[in-house]
């Protein structure tokens, strides 16, 4: 076999390579494009869960003695709730009612609360599942995509020839691209 | 006719003796629950990537073992980290459940409310089913498990005065004129809880002043609410900087971890100009403590006592 028949074939198998792998790894890389955006502003919102807060005014205060669960029913009145799991106090002027998906925080003393109700962040609670590796056993997955990733980049690095390619534009754009990061950890004096 | 008469009579009386002797020596319900009742005792913390954290935590343990054997009411002890590691709180309780523990004490190694104490504990153990703590459970694949075994949970650290009485310690060890210095607090800290934490330092610094002498206090946070960010703790000692010439750091955590005493606390203190001069810090932490060590073991002998007279009910 001739030196050039071998690199037809091998550039050929780079681009079915680069193409296919692609394909195949095109949906986790939204998905976790997705989910790195959501867990970046972890600190400015919830990304995995919607957690809607609704103020009750009981307009009367209680102590801790006189609530029963026949009170503790009332409560739940106040917030649409007909039954609940179970009650406890994490101090002695509050008292926290527990429900399905809910629960609701009185604070006795003042006759107020925080009604709290919880629900999963679609598409975004499921990509950050896959994300953070909470899923069992998805953290070897997640590092065979994480080489799929680099096999896709270097072969892609060589698809194209000529000045169009990695020896022309091409090397000046990778160094461009090295750029940012670099600055960041010079300006920071993490080098 | 009497002789027969007498011969029943000392019949029903012997069948009478022997009736209430059977009944004399059968335990009650209460007594054989007693008998075959295993009491365990579980120290709950919070769990961290630090070894050394870690290490605080299993020579608690370690510490105070044989002064809570030696009762004879507790037969076995453990240590369970809620997050990041093993051993994990599941796994402790299966290990108590195999081993025919029937009740185990819980005793939360933790500074006061939160919702790790409140809901996130009661809903691994499965006494409880706060829906948040379900769903972070899940991301954060902490196992939940409901033990055979029954499970009692004791207060905080802050139920005595144990915390006043560290933190005082610690700021005599290291304060060098009290007249001229302020004291800052640096704690977790809880979004939920946000008005019993800062109830709690302030309880802590007053004690801390009416012992020392010292004027000035103000606390800051280290944890979560303020998204593991130094600025709280530059602030906290610039408020105390505003009016003393020196302010005495105190970590208020439970053990040392370097990312909270170090890097958080630690770069917070940097960007005080003249830190060097300003601040007195050192990166200590609550434990280890005697005061605390005896504290775990009474309140398990309490525990202890209660649930082998049945006195307490399941929590």
């Amino acid at each position: 076999m001739s030196t050039n028949s071998f690199t037809r074939k091998l550039r050929r198998f780079n681009i079915v390579t680069h193409r296919d792998v692609g394909y195949f790894f095109s949906a986790l890389v939204i998905v976790y494009c997705l989910s790195g955006i959501a867990l970046n502003h972890i600190n400015e919102w919830n990304p995995d869960f919607i957690i809607t807060k609704e103020e009750v005014d009981l307009k009367q205060t209680f102590t801790r003695e006189n609530v029963t669960p026949e009170l503790v029913k009332q409560f739940g009145n106040s917030v649409g709730e007909t039954t609940y799991k179970v009650y406890d106090f994490p101090t002695n002027h509050q008292v926290k009612v527990y429900y399905q998906d809910a629960s609701l925080l009185i604070n006795l003393t003042e006759g107020k609360g925080v009604y709290e109700r919880i629900s999963r962040r679609p598409i975004f609670y499921q990509s950050n599942v896959l994300h953070r590796n909470s899923a069992p056993a998805w953290k070897w997955a997640s590092d065979v995509f994480a080489v799929m990733l680099i096999v896709i980049n270097v072969t892609g690095l060589f698809i194209l020839k000529g000045k169009h390619g990695l020896g022309g534009r091409g090397k000046w754009l990778i160094a461009a691209g090295a750029l940012p990061p670099l600055i960041v950890l010079i300006i920071n004096g993490m080098l | 006719m009497m002789t027969q008469f007498r011969q029943t009579a000392v019949k029903l009386f012997t069948l009478l003796f022997l009736v209430l002797f059977i009944i004399g020596c059968t335990p009650t319900a209460k007594e054989e629950a007693s008998n075959n009742q295993k009491i365990g005792v579980l120290l709950v913390n919070h769990g961290s990537r630090s070894s050394t954290w870690r290490q605080v935590l299993m020579d608690l343990e370690k510490n105070v073992q044989s002064r809570i054997l030696s009762g004879g009411v507790v037969k076995g002890t453990k240590t369970a980290h809620m997050e990041y590691t093993e051993p994990s709180i599941a796994t402790q309780l299966k290990a108590f459940d195999a081993e025919g523990f029937t009740d185990v004490i819980i005793v939360p190694v933790f500074l006061t409310v939160s919702p790790h104490t409140f809901d996130d504990i009661p809903t691994i153990i499965g006494q409880k089913v706060d829906p948040q703590s379900l769903e972070v459970l899940k991301i954060e694949k902490i196992e939940r498990y409901t033990p055979r075994a029954k499970t009692y949970l004791t207060p905080n650290l802050d139920f005595t005065d144990i915390l006043k009485r560290n933190v005082l310690r610690r700021v005599k060890e290291i304060s060098k004129d009290t007249n001229n210095e302020g004291l800052v607090l640096i704690g977790y800290g809880d979004e939920t809880y946000d008005k019993e934490w800062g109830q709690l330092f302030d309880q802590v610094a007053t004690y801390v002043k009416d012992s020392t002498g010292i004027a000035e206090h103000a606390y800051g946070w280290c944890g979560h609410i303020v998204h593991y960010n130094s600025d709280s703790t530059t602030a906290a000692i610039n408020r105390v900087l505003n009016k003393k010439e020196r302010a005495v750091v105190v970590p208020v955590l439970v053990a040392h971890d370097e990312t909270f005493q170090v890097k958080i606390i630690g770069d917070g203190i940097d960007k005080i100009a003249k830190s060097d001069e300003k601040v007195i810090y050192r990166p200590d932490a609550i434990l280890p403590d005697p005061n605390v060590e005896s504290w775990v073991v009474q309140i398990c002998d309490e525990f202890a006592a209660k649930v082998k007279n049945q006195t307490l009910t399941e929590r």
